[in-house]
């Protein structure tokens, strides 16, 4: 984090005067800012020394949390000077300066062509930077504010406490409603299926806890459990938390109006479909009776079978092979990356006509997901693009 | 209620499973003869087939296919599939029954009428030409059919130097099977005492063909003695002709890949190598003299096929450009008429007729499913089914 901000700091050693002033400003406060906090642990250690009750593993535990609050209270103080400096350096007003604003002036003063965009250089709060720590487990009497404190994994198993509890009382529900002679209402059930468990990094992020293999099964166990009942929409919230969705619903289903022709069927294109080498433009135009041209020409264009497949499959998948006609218009490339950017098109346009529920269909049957894949270019010295030749001792 | 009566029967019954059997056949046969009156007629001559019989199955009789095919005539793919199916049957298509229509009604005292089929690869132009033939050989024409003139362009068995004119080529051994092929064709009409010849033929000092002697004489003549085999043809060509004229017979001259005759390229080559173009193989000879004008009492209907010339010049598939302008101007004027791929109900039927040889196993949207694969294209259909 220092380091980022140096290299902010570096090159405005060599600027002018008034900058430099600015510079020296800032260091100041910076030295007055540790001055003030140098003070503070000395009282503190001299409270603790009062109570006198203290064993010394939780005297060095308490030590230590301070010691981490005191660092990120510097990292975050220097970040804000960093932000205000930078805001100053792009011209703009520094109380208003936000995290995205930051991000594109980074990217404007540090252009970076690293492929890995965690390499690239970066200038985030402290808090993101740094991996959380747990806030103090215990009161200065030593009594853990966490009932569960003793099983050494506190959050996670508050959160298998809490499963169960919700077991519990769903299953108390069941036996009132099945007393009542009512039924679960299946349109209330609950609808997991365009979401997944987090995984166990997730988890232990969120939980800031480390978990085991087992301890995480367990946890799956108890969540599928707490799913399986017939009443389990009543613990929505709560089973979502966990859950995280497989894909962002913005992306997918942003659907594009058709427009109405001159002959008065809507039609939808879509542009710049790609595949391999290959890209073109497809319209679909709706109502239709399953025409298709490409380039001016019939499905002829395509000789080979499985090019022929490629383009109905979209169509096929949704019902709508007699009732759309589409045109495309495709170049370069050869023939399967052609047919397979038609494909995406088709079923990209295809997404106008039909409903929310065949586009999810689309979505998962990986129709609506571009294929950004090319040849990778192949090597001197070597076979292939990665493939070396045959190893020969001399 | 026939269900009911069924059930209780079955159960009343000792031989359960052989009721049951008995039963489930008598429910389904309405059913199946329902389909099949839209695929399958059974008007076998061709000669009755009108627009009624449009995409319907007629059952080529095994008789006639013997006399008619035995020698080709049949794309080899049809006939394996033909024979698999036992049966061969060829669906009533538009362009065939537009030409029988017009052989019906056309003046045979007029010089012939010309039909060109054209079309695309694989739509049907060989098998519409059997239909056509079918048609001729039950009204007792006599048929002047060339299966395929690629054969001799393309893949001769022998070639030699032709004895009577030189500088040309004979292909013998190919004209010998086809004067085979000729005389199976039409062995009934050849049985006709009046058919003769109408020139003194010198073969060679010893041998010669009387005027007078019969065709049939002149035929066996070209097969026996495989070195006039090409000659004979011309010969046969210039009686057929005459024996037209005099009215003695109608003929049908039905010529597959006409076009053949027109390519300059061929894979006929001399002794030394050079290739020879058509105009220089005896054979051409006969058959563009059957092709002019000159003569009545005929119909003459050919095919021009892309597959008939070599792969790269397949460009298209239009008469024009397949006989190039010395094969356009030796046709013209002709009646082109083009055969097309299946159209949505010519592509149910064959779909239909697959279905009931249990060639292939139905499921559902499998008809839309192979019209958009297939394009259309019936050979193309052929291939994606024998997958399935």
């Amino acid at each position: 984090m220092i380091r980022k901000i140096n290299l902010l700091l570096e090159p405005l050693k060599y600027l002018k005067i008034q900058q430099n002033f600015e510079a020296r400003l800032i260091s100041t406060t910076v030295n007055l800012f540790n001055e003030s906090t140098a003070e503070r642990p000395a009282t503190s250690v001299a409270n603790i020394k009062s109570k006198n009750t203290l064993n010394k593993a939780m005297k060095s535990y308490l030590e230590r949390a301070q010691q981490h609050d005191e660092f990120m209270k510097t990292e975050k103080h220097q970040f804000e000077i960093g932000k205000r400096h930078l805001a100053n350096m792009m011209g703009e007003n520094p109380e208003t300066f936000t995290q995205d604003d930051i991000d594109n002036a980074i990217e404007y003063l540090f252009p970076s062509g690293l492929y890995d965009k965690r390499a690239r250089p970066l200038m985030k709060p402290p808090e993101e930077v740094f991996p959380q720590r747990k806030a103090a487990e215990f009161d200065e009497t030593g009594r853990p504010y966490h009932f569960l404190f003793y099983t050494g994994r506190p959050n996670l198993y508050q959160v298998l406490h809490d499963t169960v509890e919700k077991i519990n009382e769903l299953n108390n529900f069941e036996d009132t409603m099945i007393r009542k002679n009512l039924q679960p209402d299946p349109n209330l059930a609950l609808e997991l299926s365009g979401s997944q468990w987090l995984d166990k990094n997730t988890l232990e992020q969120k939980l800031v806890e480390p978990v085991s293999d087992g301890e995480y099964s367990n946890f799956l166990k108890a969540m599928d459990r707490l799913c399986s009942l017939p009443y389990s929409h009543k613990a929505k919230d709560f089973i979502m938390e966990y859950r995280k969705p497989l894909m962002s619903n913005s992306e997918a289903f942003d659907v594009i109006k058709p427009q109405i022709g001159p002959d008065g069927r809507q039609f939808v294109t879509t542009y710049e479909c790609r595949r391999k080498r290959a890209i073109g433009n497809v319209t679909i135009r709706f109502p239709g009776t399953g025409k298709i041209s490409i380039n001016g020409q019939d499905i002829n264009y395509f000789k080979g079978i499985q090019q022929r497949e490629q383009l109905l499959f979209p169509l096929i998948f949704t019902n709508m092979q007699r009732k759309v006609d589409i045109e495309a218009e495709v170049q370069d490339g050869g023939e399967s990356g052609q047919a397979g950017a038609i494909r995406y098109g088709i079923a990209w346009g295809l997404r106008s006509f039909i409903d929310q529920e065949y586009i999810e269909n689309m979505r998962l049957a990986g129709l609506l997901t571009p294929d950004f894949r090319i040849r990778e270019r192949k090597k001197p010295g070597q076979k292939g693009a990665r493939k070396k030749f045959t190893w020969k001792k001399r | 209620m026939f269900k009911t009566t069924a059930d209780l029967l079955i159960k009343s019954h000792p031989l359960r499973v052989v009721q049951g059997r008995f039963f489930a056949a008598a429910v389904a046969e309405p059913k199946s003869e329902d389909r099949l009156q839209s695929f399958r007629t059974f008007e076998a001559d061709p000669s009755k087939h009108n627009t009624n019989h449009q995409s319907q199955f007629y059952k080529v009789d095994s008789t006639d296919k013997k006399v008619l095919f035995q020698y080709g005539g049949l794309p080899k793919s049809f006939q394996i599939q033909a024979k698999t199916f036992n049966e061969t049957c060829l669906m009533v298509r538009d362009p065939s029954i537009q030409i029988i229509n017009h052989l019906k009604t056309i003046d045979y005292t007029q010089p012939p009428i010309k039909f060109v089929l054209y079309g695309k690869k694989g739509c049907g132009k060989t098998l519409t030409l059997a239909h056509i033939m079918h048609y001729a050989y039950k009204n007792d024409f006599l048929i002047v059919h060339v299966p395929w003139v690629g054969n001799w362009m393309r893949r001769c068995k022998d070639t030699s130097n032709s004895e009577t004119k030189p500088g040309f080529i004979d292909l013998n051994i190919d004209a010998a099977a086809w004067l085979v092929h000729f005389k199976t064709q039409n062995a009934n009409i050849l049985e006709n005492p009046e058919l003769k010849t109408t020139i003194d033929i010198q073969w060679n000092k010893r041998e010669c063909t009387p005027i007078g002697s019969s065709l049939l004489e002149l035929i066996d003549q070209g097969i026996n003695r495989i070195r006039f085999a090409s000659n004979c043809v011309n010969y046969l060509a210039e009686e057929v002709k005459k024996l037209s004229q005099s009215g003695l017979c109608r003929t049908l001259l039905a010529i597959d890949g006409f076009n053949a005759f027109f390519y300059p390229n061929t894979r006929v080559f001399t002794e030394k190598k050079e290739m020879v173009p058509p105009s220089r193989v005896t054979l051409t000879e006969g058959f563009l003299n059957l092709t002019k004008f000159d003569w009545k009492n005929s119909v003459i209907v050919v095919t021009v096929d892309e597959i008939a010339i070599a792969e790269k010049d397949q460009i298209s598939h239009y008469p024009r450009y397949l006989l190039g302008k010395s094969g356009f101007e030796h046709l013209d004027p002709f009646l082109p008429v083009e055969v097309k791929d299946y159209s949505e109900k010519e592509h149910q039927s064959i779909m239909d007729y697959y279905r009931e040889r249990k060639w292939i196993h139905s499921y559902p949207g499998q008809n839309d499913e192979l019209y958009f694969l297939s394009g259309g294209n019936p050979f193309r259909l052929m291939n994606l089914c024998n997958a399935l």
